[in-house]
């Protein structure tokens, strides 16, 4: 309604305006493992405040959240509760890989490490760093909001595809 | 050269008293356990800061027993408990007792080399402690203990191949499992 009574009308498709309320209401499930948990921790604590891009909703429950934030490093007897944790959220659901160790392994080139969130589940979002600062957490984070926006996440594309994607498929398709 | 100050120890007054300790002890297993005690290092002469006894896997018992009870020993607490990978030396293990007297307040090291083909003795019965040393030593290093036909894995996924503090085991083999472990109902139940 306008001012004066007037009815205005705003015209738009339903899957962009489901993306604009996903995009703005990410629930993050903090999955801290090691330190890079305390730098998610300050990231949303009320100096950098993430609640300011609708993602101060923290749940504990993977039934309740839709943003997975894989924070620390994952060896090899946490990667069948990270991957039991992620079957359990709803979808759509995101990931964010959080840091060097949950990226690529990091220093720990062991053989108790995964090398990569990426080789158990599905990931959205990369945050470089040992552990990141918040600014590129805040930017990881926006990046996201824009790709679910676009559409072209892979919880998105599941669900219009109906088929999962690899993650050099998601490249090529990006270019 | 004195190889004495090479190790650092932290015993800092009571090395005298210490020392008088250990030169007693060390005589009274020699004395005692004559050929089953294979050698004896001893901090000064050798490099190590406290005394460490190679023993044979036969005596082992007995000397951990004696060490436990005996009068001017009192080595109650058994501080850590491990094993090291000698290959390709004959026996290939080593076994290491790192023993603590809460009376006393000191320390003694006991080693037992123990090839792959054996079973190590098993001292459970001297502190219940051991077991969970054992089920590591077993994880890591793949040594059998006597009595324990169906000892388990205490850190790594218990679907591992293999024994990953060996030496013959590259770090690089990443064994991953994204599935759940599936329920072992026989676990449920101890030993």
């Amino acid at each position: 309604m306008g001012k004066d009574g007037s009815t205005s009308i705003f015209t738009t498709k339903l899957d962009v305006l489901a993306n604009w309320g996903r995009k703005n209401a990410l629930w993050p499930l903090p999955f801290g493992t090691s330190c890079c948990g305390i730098e998610m921790m300050a990231t949303l604590c009320s100096d950098y405040d993430m609640s300011r891009f609708g993602a101060e909703v923290v749940r504990f429950s993977p039934r309740q959240s839709d943003l997975l934030i894989c924070a620390g490093i994952i060896n090899s007897k946490m990667a069948p509760v990270l991957k039991t944790i992620y079957d359990q959220m709803t979808e759509p659901k995101w990931v964010m890989s959080f840091g060097a160790c949950a990226s690529s392994g990091g220093i720990f080139n062991v053989y108790s490490v995964a090398q990569g969130i990426d080789t158990i589940i599905p990931v959205d979002v990369y945050v470089p760093g040992c552990p990141p600062a918040p600014e590129g957490v805040i930017h990881a984070l926006m990046s996201l909001q824009e790709a679910i926006m676009q559409g072209r996440t892979r919880a998105q594309i599941r669900e219009k595809f109906n088929q999962d994607i690899s993650p050099i498929n998601f490249l090529k398709e990006k270019q | 050269m004195n190889i004495k100050q090479q190790v650092v120890t932290n015993f800092g007054s009571e090395l005298a008293r210490f020392e008088a300790d250990w030169r007693s002890q060390v005589e009274r297993i020699k004395a005692r356990f004559k050929e089953a005690v294979e050698g004896i290092s001893f901090p000064g002469t050798d490099f190590t800061d406290v005394p460490i006894v190679r023993v044979k896997p036969t005596s082992l018992i007995e000397l951990l027993s004696f060490m436990k009870i005996e009068a001017g020993f009192d080595y109650d607490f058994c501080a850590d408990f491990t094993a090291s990978d000698e290959s390709p030396r004959e026996p290939r293990f080593d076994i290491i007792y790192n023993l603590f007297s809460t009376t006393r307040h000191n320390r003694i090291r006991v080693k037992m080399g123990i090839a792959e083909s054996e079973e190590a003795p098993s001292i459970r019965s001297l502190w219940a402690g051991a077991d969970w040393s054992e089920r590591e030593i077993w994880d890591m290093f793949g040594v059998r203990f006597e009595g324990r036909p169906n000892i388990r894995r205490i850190l790594m996924d218990n679907r591992w191949k293999g024994h990953p503090l060996r030496k013959d085991y590259s770090i690089y083999s990443y064994q991953i499992f994204p599935n759940p472990e599936p329920p072992y109902p026989e676990y449920l139940e101890d030993e």
